[in-house]
């Protein structure tokens, strides 16, 4: 294989793991998935991620030709879509013996794919939030506070996440909105208004991250699950500050 | 009675994992069997919390465990990788209030901080809550990644011959 060969391919695989990675795949996965890759189009794959960057190493098997780079990791909210379809790209690729301009062609028809629609998300995740009140044994009243709660603080979240806010604050001025829509169910004095309230900024929690950090963890690639435990950490103080700026001004005090 | 609570407990929960999933943009194909696992998943946790008197880690741990999997079974069939089944069916059972209230307690100690014995109160709360946390969610996922070590190639090859590429 010749240099030029090489540097294609290796351009090839250094898009798909930044957008994988980017996406909240876990990273054995993503790994294992890169090398199958490489191995369908006969060269070896070694990869060191952080995460913020990756470097990438590919190589030939025959003429030992290298190409080797760091490459950084955009930010891609996660999605599961990308996760199951791009999996499914490399065994297609493994399987069937696509070539790289097949390969590639697929790749960007799978990643072009429309989105699940916003407001259907929007809607879904506020049933949802109203059902985790139930769960933590809220009546028909908080589930409907809740609802409405969660409605306009994922609003809010969708809007400046659309304008590229700084997440962190994204999260604390929605935390807040959610949870000072919720306190009106102090105002009405219903019975379960506490838990109204402290279900309606769950949405928030960073549920995908904690789970993957500890995948990660416990398949040994100890370091880049500690980064995402830290990343979510961070997220959560982040509800919980924007959640104590409400209880500070209904209830004088957060436990 | 009891039956009617677990039906209802597993019922909500399912809806709970189908929104919160919905925020991570799974493949529509596979929102049913999400709901199916969190609904078995939460409903074992909340029989194995209530009647039994398991503490909340070992029987999220369980919890996890079953949904995992099932995850191989369901995986295979909507060719979806084992995560992006277990992952949403997880999120109704990831541990949120703990772990906010977590960073409240510090608030609260760091406000309390010249009387000791509020001090050392809420210096308790932020420990007792930061462990439960931390120790529900690392069994969730060490839970639902069992399976995965126990079969390592099937597990791997969830997507392989997928029909929706």
């Amino acid at each position: 294989m010749e240099q030029k060969n090489v540097v294609e391919i290796a351009d090839f695989i250094a898009r798909y793991l930044s957008y994988m990675l980017g996406a909240g795949v876990h990273t054995s996965r993503v790994v294992r998935n890169s090398k199958r890759l490489g191995d369908a189009l006969g060269v070896d794959v070694s990869i060191h991620t952080s995460q913020k960057t990756a470097t990438l190493t590919v190589m030939d098997r025959v003429g030992h030709v290298k190409d080797t780079r760091v490459l950084d990791i955009p930010v891609f909210p996660i999605s599961f879509e990308w996760n199951a379809d791009l999996s499914a790209l490399s065994w297609a690729a493994y399987d069937r013996n696509m070539t790289l301009d097949e390969v590639k062609t697929k790749f960007e028809e799978l990643v072009s794919k429309p989105k699940m629609n916003p407001v259907f998300v929007l809607f879904m995740a506020s049933l949802a939030n109203a059902s985790f009140c139930r769960l933590f044994g809220g009546d028909i009243w908080a589930m409907l506070i809740t609802f409405a709660a969660t409605m306009i603080g994922f609003f809010t979240r969708q809007h400046l996440a659309r304008r590229h806010v700084n997440h962190y604050i994204v999260f604390i001025v929605s935390a807040f909105v959610a949870s000072i829509c919720a306190s009106t169910a102090l105002t009405l004095g219903l019975d379960s208004a506490e838990i109204a309230l402290a279900t309606s900024v769950l949405y928030l929690v960073p549920g995908v991250p904690l789970i993957n950090g500890v995948i990660d963890i416990t398949d040994g690639h100890i370091q880049i699950g500690i980064s995402r435990l830290v990343n979510a950490l961070m997220l959560i103080v982040c509800i919980a500050i924007g959640m104590s700026g409400t209880l500070m001004l209904v209830k004088d005090s957060l436990l | 009675m009891i039956a009617a609570d677990i039906i209802s407990d597993g019922l909500f929960a399912a809806v709970a994992a189908m929104g919160f999933g919905s925020i991570s943009d799974p493949p529509m194909r596979a929102f049913k069997y999400i709901a199916l696992l969190a609904a078995l998943g939460h409903a074992a946790r909340y029989c194995l919390m209530t009647f039994l008197g398991v503490d909340i880690a070992s029987a999220s741990f369980v919890a996890a465990f079953i949904i995992g999997t099932g995850s191989v079974w369901a995986g295979k069939k909507v060719f979806c990788p084992m995560t992006v089944l277990y992952i949403p069916a997880l999120l109704p059972m990831v541990p949120g209030t703990y772990a906010y209230k977590t960073v409240f307690s510090l608030i609260m100690f760091l406000q309390g901080i010249s009387s000791p014995t509020q001090g050392s109160e809420y210096l308790q709360a932020m420990i007792f809550n930061g462990a439960v946390s931390f120790s529900v969610i690392f069994m969730l996922a060490v839970g639902a990644t069992v399976p995965v070590f126990l079969l390592r190639e099937k597990a791997n090859s969830m997507t392989r011959g997928s029909r929706y590429i």
